[in-house]
């Protein structure tokens, strides 16, 4: 299988600050991969620098082969912020448009049209209106669409539903797992949560404290399409403790 | 309630011109210093083609000076919000030419650019906006948002593309805000620069020169005209192209 994602002895500092400490991973193309760890252990550093936002202090970063931000450059990676950060003058047709309507040259082949990806997430009534008209789970769901009309073979998630309510994000994961399954893109997904990392990914990666080291790489193989009811399945409870207990172990000083 | 919005101004007007015709009889005053609003009128009504002429005429001056203002503000203001050192280079001129006194140079720049022309009178308003509108440009668009900063630099968005789909937008708020306390300077600027020029700036000047009282005072009283359709436009003008913005939107009390 290809390495959608290579990371070769990747470090960061900011000055003195180490944050990501000699990180050696490949995440293979189509897989779903969470990063989970403890606050400000450097994961979404560790996120940024593989989006091409942040240079690498020392090793490699590769995105389908290719520099991240390289990679970047020729938008092959879509964002899906912690905040929605929708512009609050565009229309969420407008906003669904947004990353496809900056940088034309470089689009891809992939590019669509976010209108049918706004009906299937529910939002194919709210296509006029205006970010402020929509509810924290609504405007999320844009900001998912965004990051899909681009096209991008990569997906970067800062921990996308960690402002929801316990209710939508539920609805949430149950939408991204529908959305993704069968398109062949490749999902590196930050949490905090144990559930949503073991719901979503076929691979969940426990980080260390600062600065951030893989100390264990879990396999999740729960069936792919997830069933609706996955998340009360003893497979999925018994994945859940493994994550827990390596998350501890990892939390030690 | 809506009733009630569109009679109470109307209701205080009457009250407040009435107070005025009032106070002028009663204490017998000279319409040089002060002229009944019933003389002004009919003073108006015998020149209604002069004073609809002349107040064009100081509308055109101030909404070129205004609109020069404008663009050469955004320009100014994108260059500051880019740059420190830029920022800090043009603060001190800005500066300067807010508190300079206008009127102290009125009378060399219409000797340097024409006594009876358009063209000192439309610059000298343009110079007097510029600083509102150029500090309001520059921290409008440094406001913009940093995630969606950031979203934009993830696409590899141009300077051009970050300044015209993030920044531009982000600065409208406060640019209506210099806007609104711009009309009413570049009005009394265009007034008291206008002198050969014609518009009400010369009627006025007239008016003192040969001691007619209701004469000024219709003058000002048709600035006091055009300075509320001004801001009524300019109200209408937010509405529309700022109606996403809270400040626009119903208030519940």
């Amino acid at each position: 299988m290809t390495s959608a994602v290579s990371l070769l002895g990747l470090r960061k500092s900011f000055g003195s600050l180490e944050t990501i400490s000699g990180i050696d991973l490949e995440i293979d193309e189509g897989s779903f991969v969470s990063v989970i760890g403890p606050s400000g252990c450097g994961k979404s550093t560790l996120l940024r620098v593989v989006a091409g936002l942040e240079p690498a202090s020392a090793g490699e970063a590769l995105v389908y082969g290719e520099p991240a931000i390289s990679a970047r450059r020729h938008k092959q990676v879509g964002i899906v912020p912690q905040h929605p950060g929708l512009l609050p003058w565009r229309t969420v047709r407008a906003n669904a448009r947004l990353l496809v309507d900056i940088n034309r040259k470089a689009n891809g082949p992939a590019t669509s049209e976010p209108i049918e990806l706004l009906e299937r997430v529910g939002l194919g009534s709210f296509l006029d209106a205006h970010p402020h008209e929509l509810s924290g789970g609504m405007q999320q769901r844009v900001a998912l669409v965004r990051a899909l009309a681009l096209g991008a073979p990569l997906l970067a998630m800062d921990e996308p539903l960690a402002a929801l309510d316990e209710i939508t994000r539920s609805e949430m994961r149950g939408l991204l797992n529908q959305l993704i399954e069968g398109r062949n893109v490749t999902t590196l997904f930050v949490t905090h949560s144990i559930s949503e990392a073991v719901a979503l990914s076929d691979r969940v990666l426990v980080s260390s404290r600062r600065p951030a080291r893989i100390v264990a790489d879990i396999d999740i193989d729960l069936p792919r399409p997830r069933p609706g009811d996955v998340e009360d399945s003893p497979r999925f409870f018994e994945l859940c403790t493994r994550v827990r207990h390596a998350l501890l172990e990892s939390a030690r000083p | 309630m809506n009733r009630t919005r569109f009679l109470a101004p109307i209701v205080g007007l009457v009250l407040f011109f009435s107070a005025w015709e009032l106070v002028v009889r009663i204490f017998d005053i000279r319409p040089f210093v002060l002229a009944r609003p019933s003389s002004i009128v009919r003073y108006m009504a015998r020149f209604p083609d002069d004073y609809f002429r002349a107040s064009t005429l100081t509308m055109k001056h101030a909404a070129l000076g205004f609109a020069i203002a404008i663009l050469v503000a955004l320009i100014v203001g994108a260059a500051m919000a880019a740059s420190r050192f830029v920022e800090h280079a043009t603060q001190p001129v800005l500066t300067l030419i807010a508190v300079t006194p206008f009127a102290a140079y009125i009378a060399s720049v219409k000797i340097g650019l024409g006594l009876f022309s358009d063209k000192p009178v439309v610059f000298i308003v343009a110079l007097v906006s510029l600083p509102a509108f150029s500090f309001a440009a520059a921290d409008g668009m440094r406001s913009a948002d940093p995630s969606s900063r950031e979203l934009l630099a993830s696409v590899d968005a141009s300077r051009w593309e970050v300044l015209w789909h993030l920044r531009l937008p982000s600065a409208l708020p406060s640019l209506f805000t210099a806007a609104k306390y711009n009309t009413g300077l570049a009005l009394v600027v265009a007034y008291l620069a206008e002198g050969g020029a014609g518009g009400l700036g010369q009627i006025g000047a007239r008016a003192i020169a040969a001691n007619q009282g209701d004469r000024l005072w219709a003058a000002i009283l048709s600035m006091a005209v055009l300075g509320t359709i001004s801001l009524v436009l300019l109200n209408v003008l937010q509405r529309a192209v700022m109606g996403w913005h809270v400040s626009q939107r119903p208030q519940r009390d």
